[in-house]
């Protein structure tokens, strides 16, 4: 084998959770090539059951990610449509107080797209916003859901935003919302940014209403650098960039708070009706465990599966049919470990 | 339907608001072109800058609100609102006021506009009175603000009932309820059960539900999967707008509102502050809006004799404005078009 042992640094415990979908086929193509290039990574396996009301293994999963510090995840189904089951993704997030998802979008020149060369950065508020699961029926057939926007978590999402794009030589950040319309929530977020904006001189700000911003992302894409947004609107523009860039099977995202991360693909989609059919594209939940292995420090094995990736993606292109080609998930798998120390 | 004051000749009166910002050369335009095609309509032109009222809070001026309710049907330019602060949004005050619960926004490739999709032809059917446009919002202590959506089974019904009873009407095939009941499970849910309901009075249209991010991430992908699509306020703001950057943008795509006491066509762009006073808008938006409103009307000879002529000047590419890569005016644009209806 080519490839060498990890001899620096520990080995890392990591939870998995594997989720509902495609996630448990991905999670094991993640697995056979963290053991083929010998990645310093234990992963504590947590299954989640979608079919039950109760939240007793969220709160165990939240419980080892407080542990270890870091999770690979799927997506994570909530089944039943009773209102006091709250959505355990949301729970995730929240508890272990993830404020901030940044997705990062870069056009594959081997996936043929419409639009070439999109290099964006989405970072969404991660805990707050529309998702706040606060509901409830005044009179019957009458509901109210809260949004709320508080200045606190404003504030990190918009300096993680602006650090984020002074350290990674960004030019600009666009903040999007819909303040004409919420004007104090929205309002509170959009004045909090720019704010915000002036402490970071060196980088250009500005602001766009979101249906705006959909419209001149589908038509105009590259106008765009790091976009900052609430949770809701994140979740839109994710998809709407995801889908530009060749759908919900190649990018992958990070949630972070002050002190836990978790990497998961992008769109965060669970993909029921291709699971176990051998078809679901590996790359974003591989691209995840490149994430979270960078974010451990692991640079090296991170990189020989980067690599791996990108020439089959760009030069070999083994791809499976939502990018286009003819590939099954195993053949996919297969070919980035063949490429693995050979690029 | 609303009723329609009619008159011994046959003319419609409508009312017409030219608006702010783009809407005046907009809406000159459309009146030249109408005028040219003979369209049997009369004009009621009203002005809806905010005026402060009794209570003391900025609204719609009385003139505009009565010739609304006398005509019951009305053409539309965009209303300027002002960011972050200040009075509540007019179109939202107009859409209120009347009633109009369904906001109709087909989004259709054309002949001509070259754009990186073909063959789009969806239809988003917005609910168009509450949810995230409730205006209900407070901070409670410092720095922690709530907004609160608003969802009934009324309104919920009727919008899901006009989606599917417009499905019917205009031979499409399919609604999409479009919705994030995974998360608002309350509120999305309630609209989504209300589509389920009426879903099972329209057995001839098939129905299917998304959520809201899966069809952002499909429609960019593959825009023919969609047919009809019906959901609450916010969602169907978003995705018309992001429909129409699929067929060649704002400049484009009309829209109607419809109500139990009248319909107010309008284009789903805003005053476009930057161009205003330039004769550099396009008007197609507003005029397509017109031409919803003459079928609104039935006056369906008029409305296809404008569309033709409009459609011929886009396919033929000449005179087209700068939104659409041309170099056309505005009044350029429009003479084209009235040349082709003589
Ligand atoms: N890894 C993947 N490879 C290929 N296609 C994918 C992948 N993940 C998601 N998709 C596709 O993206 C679309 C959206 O995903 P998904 O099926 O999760 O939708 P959804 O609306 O979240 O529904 P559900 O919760 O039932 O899965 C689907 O068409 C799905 O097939
Ligand atoms: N009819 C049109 N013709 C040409 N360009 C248009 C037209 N409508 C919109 N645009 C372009 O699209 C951009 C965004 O449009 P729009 O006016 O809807 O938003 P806005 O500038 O936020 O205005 P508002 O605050 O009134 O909503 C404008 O700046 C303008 O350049
Ligand atoms: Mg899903
Ligand atoms: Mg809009």
């Amino acid at each position: 084998k080519l490839i060498p042992v990890a001899q620096y640094g520990g080995r890392h415990a990591v939870t998995m959770l594997p989720g509902g979908g495609i996630g448990p086929e991905c999670m094991g193509y993640v697995r056979d090539i963290f053991k083929y290039i010998g990645a310093p990574v234990d992963f504590e396996l947590v299954d989640i059951d979608p079919n039950v009301d109760n939240d007793d293994d969220v709160q165990y999963a939240i419980t080892t990610i407080k542990r270890n510090g870091v999770g690979l995840k799927g997506n994570i189904e909530t089944k039943s449509e009773a209102a006091y089951v709250t959505s355990r993704n949301v729970a995730l997030r929240n508890e272990l107080d993830m404020y901030a998802y940044v997705l990062n979008c870069k056009s594959y020149p081997g996936v043929s797209t419409r639009h070439k060369d999109i290099d964006v950065v989405i970072i969404r508020q991660n805990t707050e916003g529309e998702y706040a699961m606060l509901e409830h029926e005044s009179v019957r057939g009458v509901i109210e859901s809260m949004k709320v926007v508080t200045a606190s978590n404003s504030e990190r999402v918009a300096r993680f935003a602006f650090e984020f794009a002074k350290r990674n030589g960004r030019k600009k950040v666009t903040t999007v919302h819909k303040a004409n319309i919420m004007k104090l929530s929205d309002g509170l977020f959009l004045e909090t940014s720019r704010r915000l904006a002036e402490e970071y001189p060196e980088i250009e700000h500005n602001d766009m209403i979101i249906d705006n911003c959909c419209m001149q992302l589908v038509a105009r894409p590259h106008q765009f650098d790091v976009m900052l947004m609430t949770n809701l609107y994140g979740s839109i523009v994710s998809n709407v960039v995801c889908g530009l860039l060749g759908g919900a099977g190649l990018l992958s995202g990070r949630n972070y708070g002050d002190h836990y991360a978790v990497f998961e693909p992008g769109t965060r989609n669970t993909g029921t009706a291709i699971a176990g059919k051998n078809i679901a594209n590996p790359i974003a939940m591989i691209n995840a465990s490149v994430d979270m292995l960078e974010h451990l420090g692991h640079h090296f094995h991170a990189d020989l599966i980067r690599r791996a990736v990108n020439k089959t993606i760009n030069v070999d292109k083994v791809l499976t049919p939502d990018v286009g080609g003819t590939a099954s998930s195993s053949e996919v798998v297969n070919n980035i470990m063949g490429n693995i120390g050979r690029c | 339907r609303a009723g329609t004051a009619q008159y011994s000749t046959g003319v419609r009166k409508v009312t017409l608001i030219p608006g702010h910002g783009i809407g005046p050369e907009i809406t000159v335009a459309v009146q030249k072109i109408f005028e040219a095609a003979k369209v049997p309509i009369e004009w009621d032109e009203v002005d809806v800058t905010a005026v402060r009222g009794p209570d003391g809070k900025f609204g719609i001026p009385q003139r505009a609100i009565d010739s609304v309710n006398e005509n019951k049907i009305g053409l539309k330019g965009p209303l300027m609102t002002p960011v972050g602060k200040g009075y509540r949004s007019l179109n939202l005050a107009l859409r209120k006021e009347f009633d109009l619960y369904a906001n109709v926004r087909p989004c259709k490739s054309l002949d001509g506009i070259k754009t990186l999709y073909d063959n789009v032809d969806v239809v988003t059917i917005r609910e168009n009175t509450e949810g995230e446009y409730s205006g209900i919002e407070h901070e409670i202590v410092d720095g922690v603000v709530q907004s609160i959506k608003l969802i009934t089974e009324e309104a919920s019904k009727r919008v899901a009932q006009f989606a599917f009873q417009f499905a019917r009407d205009n031979k499409r095939k399919k609604v999409t309820a479009v919705h994030k009941a995974n998360i608002m499970r309350m509120s999305d849910g309630l609209f989504l059960r209300c589509c389920r309901d009426l879903a099972t009075q329209y057995p001839d249209v098939k129905f299917e539900e998304r959520y809201l991010d899966t069809v952002c991430l499909n429609m960019v992908q593959d825009p023919s999967k969609f047919d009809v699509l019906v959901m609450p306020n916010l969602y169907g703001d978003i995705m018309s707008d992001m429909c129409s950057g699929l067929v060649g943008g704002l400049g484009l795509t009309p829209s109607g509102n419809i109500g139990k006491n009248g319909a107010l066509f309008e284009s789903v762009h805003g005053t476009a502050p930057d161009i205003a006073g330039k004769d550099m808008a396009n008007p197609t938006a507003l005029l397509l809006s017109a031409i919803m409103m003459l079928r609104h009307l039935q006056l369906n000879e008029h409305a296809d004799k404008v569309q033709n002529a409009c459609y011929e000047v886009l396919r033929e590419g000449k005179s087209l404005t700068g939104d659409l890569g041309g170099t056309g005016k505005c009044s350029e644009y429009t003479n084209a078009i009235i040349s082709k209806l003589n």
